[in-house]
Formats: C-alpha cells, structure tokens, sequence
C-alpha cells in the first residue's frame, strides 16, 4: 500500500503545484491586466485614500479639491463650481471612476508615476504627498459662467477657444450635471445620481461640445470657401455667380433650394455675407470630390483629435467613395448638410484657423502643474495641429466673415469699436414641424485675434438663415465681449 | 528519546506559529485602526494558554506522534483568525470560542481515543452515522438551506454542518470496511479490455458511495462535499486494492455523473459556466469569483499589508473566500506560504500512513489526510479558478466551528495513529511513572523478583506483536 499512498502524495502535490502556477498567474503575470481592469476600482480607492492635487481655473478659482471626508477613504472629492466644469474638470467617483480632466491627468493628480507599482508598497504606508500636483487650466470660470449664463436652459454647447495656442477658455453645454452627486462616497446616493443622469433628456453627462456631432449647416461654407481659394479655382473677384433661387447639381432634377426660396448670387465675399446655398452648392461640385474631401481633413475631419480630454468625437466627411458618383450628395455637404458632422469644438476650430493665418493649434485645457509647494514644474507648450489654409487665403476670409458681422447675417455678433468675424448656421432637421440647430462661429479682434467661438443651440423651431443669427449669435458675443472686456494679453 | 526529543520540536515550532500570529493580529490591528490593539495582552496569554494546552496533552498523551502535524494546523487556524477578526470582529469572536472548542476536542479525542484499531469494529456505526449526519440537512424542520446549499442543521441556537463530522466517519468506515475486504475487492476475476475487474459484487460499495454522492448533488446541492466524498473513497480502495482498475472505474463513475449532473442540474451548469468565462455577468454570477481574482491581483507580489486591502468586498470572504483575502494582504508570499502549510500537513500525514504498520492504521490515516488536502486544494483551485468553485471550508482557516472542531478531531486521530507507531517501533521510553507501574504489575502477577526492565524488543504498548 505504501506505493500508493506515495503516488497519492505525489498526486496531491502536482495539484498544489498546479495551485502555484495559477497562483502566479493571477498575482504576478496578470496583475496588472486585471488591476486596470474598468470593473475594477481598487486603484481608484488606492488614490482615494491618498493626497491628490486640486485643479483651479484660470482665474484662479478651485474648481475640484479633496476635503477631508471622515470615512474609511479618507478623503473625499469636492466640486465647489458644482455644473459649471462637470464636462471639462470631470469627477473621481469611488462607484464610477474617473472623467474629464480627472481622468486624463489622473497619474499626475494622484502623484503616480508609471513605476510607482515597482516601488512598492511602502508608499501606501507612508501616504506620500511629495510628488502629486495641482493643476491649473486654461478654462477660465467667469467665462463659463458667461456662457451658461447666456445659453440658459437651452440644449447646446458653446465652445471658446484662444486661436493663437490651442487653449480652451471656455467648454459649456446644457444640460450639464454636478459632479458632486457622482463623487459622493454614498454609493447607493451616487448610483442613483447616475441613473437618472441616464435616462434625462439631451444627455447631461455627455460633453455635447466635443463628445458629440451635429450638422454643421451653413457654418461649413467657411471650410467650402477656403477649399475654393486654395485651389485658386476661386479669388475674391471671381467666380461671380449667378443670382438664382435654385442650384441643380449634375446627375439630378432635384433642385437644391436658399431658404425661403429666396434669391441670391455674386462674388465670394457677397454669398458668404447672405449665406447662398445655391451658390456654394455649385463651388461644391465645381472644386469635385477630391479637393472637398482633401479639404476637410486639412481642418480635422476625420482625424483622430489631439485633446488632452477623454474621448473627444472625430468629425465627420463623407468619404471618397460615397462622393465620386454622387453630385447632389457633395453639393450638399459645401453647405453643411447631408452626411457632414462636427463637433463645436471644430466649428471654434474652424473659425480659429481663419483668425490665426490657417493654421489650428492643439487644443488643450492644461496651462500649468505645479508642485505642492506652488512652483510651476510644468507649463503646456502649444503645438500646431494641422495647416488648414495658407496665410494669403485666411486673411482674404477673415475680412469676408467681419464683412457677414457688419453686414450680413451675423449682425447680432457685431460689437462697437471691435472687428468681429462671424459666420451663421441653420441646420435643417427635416422634422415637423421644421426645426434646426442654430449656429455661429465667431472671432475677434480680426487684427489681432484672442478668442475664436462656436455657439450650437440645437432643435431650435423653424427654418431660416436668420436661425442662427438670432439664437446662437447673442450668446456668442457675450461670451467674446467678457473676454475682451478682461484685459489679457 | 526520539519522542521526547519530537515534542521539544513542536514545542519551537508551535512558538514560532504564536510568534506569527500575533505579530499578524498586531499588524492586523495596525493596519485598520492605526494603532497597537488594546487587547495584545489578553490575545497573546489566551492564545499562547490553547497553544500549551494542546501541547501539552499531546506530550501526556500521544508523545512519539509526528512534531509538524500540530504546529502546522494551530499556524493555519492563527492566520485565518486573523484574517477573521481583520473582516468582521463578532465572527473573530465566535471563530475564538470555536478555537477553544476545537482545541478541547483534540484534547478529549486523544484522551478518549488510546487505541485506534478500537474504532475498527464500529465501522456500520460510523457507516451509519456518517450517512445520517449527510442526510440530517434534508429531514424538514432541521435543514437550512444557506448560499443555495442545504447544507446546514439548526437546533435550538445551534447552527452546524454535519458533513465536517461525516467526512471522518465515513474515512472511518471505509478505511475498517476496506482493511475487511480488501483482499477480496483485489482478486480480479473478468477482464474489460486492459482491465482486470473484480466480481461485479464487489463492486458494488464504490457505486453505493457514487450514488450517496450524488444524492448529495442532487438534494442538498453541495457540489464539494459529493466530490470529496467520492473521490476519497475511489482513492481509498485503490490504496487499500492496490488495482488501477479502481481509479479507472472510479474515474469513469466520476465523468458519468459530472456530466449527468452537467445536464441536469442548472446549479451546476451555472457553476461550470462561472469558472469558464466569468466576465459574461460580472455583476451577478460572475461577481465573487471575479472580486476574488481582482482582490488575488491587487495583492501582487507582497500584499497590500494586513489590514490595508478591502477583502470585504468579495461576498462570504470570511468562509469559502478567506483565501483571497489573504492572497490580497499577504500577497504571493502568503498564498504560497498557506500551500507550503498544507503540503507539510499532506506529507507529515501520508508519511504517518507509510510508517503505520496496520492496514487499518494506514488507510485511514491516508484517508483522512488526503479528505484534508483535497478540500484545500478544491476550495483554493475554486476561488483562482483553475477548478470550478465549489463551496467547501479552506480547513483550519475559514470561519465555522463545524468545519474547526472536526479538523481538530481529524488532526487528533492522525496524531494517534503516529503515537501508536511510535510506540510500536521502541521510539517511546516509558516515564518513570510507567515504569513503576508496570514493575508493580509484573511484580504482583509473577510475585516474583522484579526483572530487570528491557528496552528491547519485549516491550509493546498495545499488547501487539510484529511476529
């Protein structure tokens, strides 16, 4: 018997063996795997029970810092702006992680380098506040406010943006959401918060201006415009075209129509100012696919965006393939219609590359990390992101779209002793009763431009070129008077 | 001298276990509330008081028994009341009564229990009892069911699980009825391919062990005990036969009824579907395995320290999860240090089976050490997923006073079996005490001179002799 009962110790052991490799699996090959896991949120309470650097605005106001909480975590998040940076400054959540600047600048909030786990354990014993950092961003609180203020209840998103570095100065969309509710230690409180975050109308918790896209409409003429001019198939005097209520593109019978079937024609500077649909229809299919799609890209459709947030939308082109046969489709993306989609983050962009010589800066909403001691370890340096135009052909839009301000559809952009461009935007729905997103896009000084904005309120009732004007263009020069009224450099 | 000079190493080694323990409990105590615990005092007399109680009576009672059995059991019981009382101060409470308990019924079982070939002749008794107390959960009015198996017995405040004592019953009965039969379950008679099979009669005990197994499966839903149940009888009879043909029949038993019970049985569907791919309800049925291997992976290499970790978010962490919890504090270091625990006490109790010289003895000392280390090796496979889960005890460290008294009772009876070999084989001199009385009694039966006492051969501790 003893024979067997050997064989039986040697069976046992190889199954303890097997334990051991498993074992080794879990704990040490896999660890990591599963530690990042999004079910997860161990590494979450880790950094809840450490130190963690706040994030201010701008202009100096706290807009997320840890206050003591008095429960097993220690600390607990707070957000005294409330709504105002739920889409920007994000939340830390025990239940549900982490969002927004949260999220992207986690490491450097919670003081964790990459080989922090290498370094061990004696950092949670220690609770080492040495190396977290506070953060200031380019948001700007007074500014937002500005923009909250003027949106009101209405569904949109206004987007402010400092042309010549990328920098984001303001992010606001309505509906927005406190994030204090998501950040509670409360989970029962938090998931009931979220819960209901996801069934309200319009999608609070997410960032309608740069998570989510809409039909640009008429906003879009700009991008047509400059595809023109860069191909030199377009200039300043010429084309004129002709004055008509109706555009057919080849390959159909279906006319395409100016709202309210009214009449308009000329030079580019004459069809920006009116916003001709016909017109630029027929730019459209004149430059051809090719150029259209090659524009579009140049201004970041389609292209991966570099923003130091989570999860920012590409806008969207048609592609080459669904254009090349289909000229009624192309003649209606020239005017923003049909499968064209951007976020406003890329109309302010837009607008922004007319106001900075054509070229468009990363956008970001880092400007600086500090230590805790207060020093500035860290400041963003702007990049380019893409040449949308050269110089020549943004200084020859910039001077039509102040043209549309003070004499065209964007009168309602218009403020004294300042030479403010703009451009209006009415994306039909095809619902009914009629309704459209109202846009504008907007920057100024033209001569030497601080602030490039774009304004969507969606679902307005009614269908005119005057949509956007009227609706969207007040709450875009509130938010451009306030910059320029503050005396930055 | 060599028995005296085995309980001088499981005194150092029980130190040492005492030693562990409650620098654990202080580093325990440190990690959740910060400071040293109150009650250190108390906590290290009352511990070290067991400690020397059962070694104690082990060195009165069974002193030529194996040194690492003890040391090792009262180390696995240390770390998991740590463990316990880290989780849940109440159940540390209880887990220390049952500790006492336990450690009393070590004592008692030694002291009741001199001569283990005794029990041999109660074997239908243990048979008997051992099926009662599986099938006690099932009588109306007295079974609980508990976490979907009907496992449990409730009288009056008294809450246990009776397979913890039938496991050993039932070794028991199977190592006598074994010992009995096991000449005649050897002789093959017919042939099935490359099987020599014995008669189809004799046969008959693995299939009644099969079916009681099942009806475990089927009634109480206690997945782990039927596959212990099963699988410590097919290894017994092979041990006691020493005929493969066994461990094939058995085997092939085994997959009939795992599948049989596959597609049937929706509770072990789920279960199979659980350890395959957890990740599909992560919130539901996947919920504790995969908390136990994020818990496992958060705890790395070393461990997030006693106290640091946040094991209670892994339902039941305190019974069949308490090895995640420790896996998550202590780390690999620790994980691997409980499986090192356990394969001494594997070794040190298949290495009392080799030494045993009875056929009795030795099956079921085989028995009962491999009921002790298959549990331990399906409830930790289970909980890392390298076996399907299936809710049985982790002996020695889960919470639960059925499942620590009775390992204390199976720890007792090893320790017999090892004492009793001992003794067998001269390694116990008699204490002066012994001597004289057994002078007296030489002297008062021959009334003669008293002969000058031997160390050789003559003397026998239980009347037995090797020719």
């Amino acid at each position: 018997m003893n024979t067997q009962i050997r064989r039986l110790g040697i069976g046992l052991i190889v199954c303890f063996i097997a334990l051991f490799v498993q074992l080794n699996v879990i704990q040490v090959v896999k660890a990591d795997q599963y530690n990042s896991n999004p079910l997860n949120n161990r590494e979450v309470i880790a950094d809840f029970s450490r130190q963690r650097g706040f994030i201010q605005t701008a202009d100096g106001k706290i807009a997320a810092e840890s206050i003591p909480s008095g429960d097993r975590y220690d600390l607990l998040r707070r957000y005294p702006l409330g709504d105002l940076f739920a889409h920007s400054v994000g939340y830390f959540s025990l239940t549900y992680g982490t969002s927004g600047t949260e999220q992207s600048y986690n490491d450097l909030l919670a003081g964790r380098s990459r080989n922090e786990r290498a370094r061990g354990i004696a950092g949670l014993f220690a609770n080492d506040s040495s190396d977290i950092a506070d953060l200031t961003l380019t948001l700007r609180a007074d500014l937002q406010q500005v923009a909250k203020d003027a949106l009101g209840p209405r569904n949109g998103a206004v987007v402010a943006i400092d042309p010549r570095t990328g920098a984001i100065l303001a992010l606001w969309s309505y509906p927005s959401f406190d994030p204090n509710t998501i950040a509670t230690h409360n989970t029962e409180a938090a998931k009931a918060a979220r819960e209901s975050l996801l069934l309200a109308p319009g999608k609070p918790l997410l960032a309608a201006t740069y998570q989510e896209r809409y039909f640009p409409g008429s906003t879009y003429k700009v991008v047509t415009a400059s595809a023109g001019l860069e191909s030199g198939q377009v200039t300043p005097e010429a084309p004129v075209y002709p004055t008509s209520n109706q555009y057919i593109p080849p390959g159909t019978t279906n006319p395409i129509k100016n709202f309210g079937g009214t009449t308009c024609g000329g030079n580019l500077a004459e069809i920006l100012r009116v916003s001709c649909n016909t017109a630029f229809a027929q730019i459209g299919v004149d430059l051809g696919a090719l150029i259209m799609r090659d524009r579009a890209t140049a201004f970041g459709f389609d292209q991966p965006v570099p923003f130091d947030l989570p999860r920012p939308a590409q806008s969207t082109y048609p592609t080459l393939a669904a254009l090349v046969r289909d000229s009624p489709k192309l003649a209606q993306t020239a005017f923003g219609q049909n499968d064209v989609q951007a976020t406003p983050m890329m109309m302010a962009m837009v607008a922004g590359a007319v106001a900075n010589g054509g070229t468009i800066m990363q956008p970001h909403v880092l400007q600086e990390v500090r230590n805790t001691r207060g020093e500035v370890i860290q400041r963003y340096q702007p990049r380019p992101w893409l040449g949308a135009m050269s110089p020549s052909v943004a200084a020859i839009l910039s001077a039509d779209l102040v043209n549309v301000v003070q004499n065209g559809t964007a009168k309602n952009l218009a403020i004294p002793g300042v030479n403010v461009g703009g451009k209006t935007g009415t994306a039909q729905l095809g619902t009914t009763p009629p309704s459209s997103h109202a846009w504008i896009l907007g920057f100024a000084p033209a001569e030497a431009p601080r602030i490039a904005v774009a304004v969507i309120v969606t679902a307005q009732p009614g269908v005119s070129e005057i949509t956007g004007g009227a609706v969207a263009a007040p709450i875009a020069r509130a938010v451009i008077a306030k910059l320029l009224s503050l005396n930055l450099p | 001298m060599i028995a005296w000079s085995r309980r001088t190493v499981e005194l150092g080694l029980i130190v040492l276990a005492l030693l562990v323990t409650a620098g654990a409990y202080t580093l325990g105590a440190l990690g959740v509330t910060s400071s040293i615990p109150a009650d250190i005092g108390p906590f290290l007399l009352i511990v070290a008081g067991l400690l020397i109680a059962a070694h104690v009576a082990t060195r009165y009672l069974a002193r030529g028994a194996d040194p690492i059995l003890l040391p090792v059991a009262v180390l696995l019981n240390g770390i998991g009341y740590v463990f316990i009382a880290r989780i849940d101060s109440d159940l540390a409470a209880r887990q220390a009564t049952w500790t006492f308990v336990g450690v009393l019924a070590y004592i008692t079982t030694l002291l009741a229990l001199r001569r283990v070939k005794e029990l041999e002749r109660y074997k239908w008794t243990f048979a008997l009892a051992g099926v009662l107390l599986l099938l006690m959960p099932l009588v109306p009015g007295l079974g609980r069911t508990i976490n979907g198996s009907r496992i449990w017995i409730i009288i009056g405040p008294l809450s246990f699980q009776p397979g913890e004592f039938a496991k050993i019953a039932l070794a028991l009965f199977f190592a006598a009825y074994l010992t009995e039969r096991r000449e005649l379950l050897a002789m093959a008679t017919w042939r099935v391919g490359p099987l020599w099979l014995p008669e189809p009669r004799h046969l008959a005990p693995i299939v009644g062990a099969w079916a009681t197994s099942v009806v475990i499966m089927v009634f109480e839903k206690d997945l782990g005990s039927s596959l212990l149940f099963f699988l410590l009888f097919v290894m017994m009879v092979w041990v006691a036969t020493e005929r493969v043909s066994y461990l094939v029949v058995g085997t092939g038993l085994f997959a009939i009824g795992a599948v049989g019970m596959w597609s049937m049985l929706t509770h072990v569907q789920d279960r199979v579907s659980i350890w395959l791919n957890p990740w599909e309800d992560p919130q539901g049925k996947g919920y504790q395995v995969i908390q136990a291997v994020f818990a496992l992976a958060w705890g790395g290499l070393t461990g997030t320290g006693i106290g640091l970790g946040d094991p209670t978010r892994i339902p039941e962490v305190q019974n069949d999860f308490i090895f995640a919890a420790i896996g998550e504090e202590l780390g690999l270091f620790g994980t691997v240090g409980i499986l090192i625990a356990f394969m001494l006490f594997i070794g040190a109790g298949l290495r009392v089976a080799t030494r045993a010289e009875r056929p009795f003895e030795k099956l079921l000392a085989t028995g009962l050490t491999a009921i002790l280390g298959l549990q331990a090796f399906v409830i930790i496979g289970g909980v890392i997923r390298l076996v399907p889960l299936t809710g049985v005890t982790l002996p020695f460290v889960s919470y639960g006073g059925s499942s620590l008294v009775a390992n204390y009772v199976l720890l007792a009876i090893l320790m017999r079996i090892s004492d009793t070999t001992a003794q067998r084989n001269n390694e116990v001199l008699p204490t002066r005490r012994e001597e004289r009385r057994h002078e007296r009694a030489v002297l008062a039966a021959m009334n003669a001179p008293a002969p000058m006492y031997s160390t050789g051969d003559g003397y026998d501790a239980d009347g037995w002799s090797p020719a």
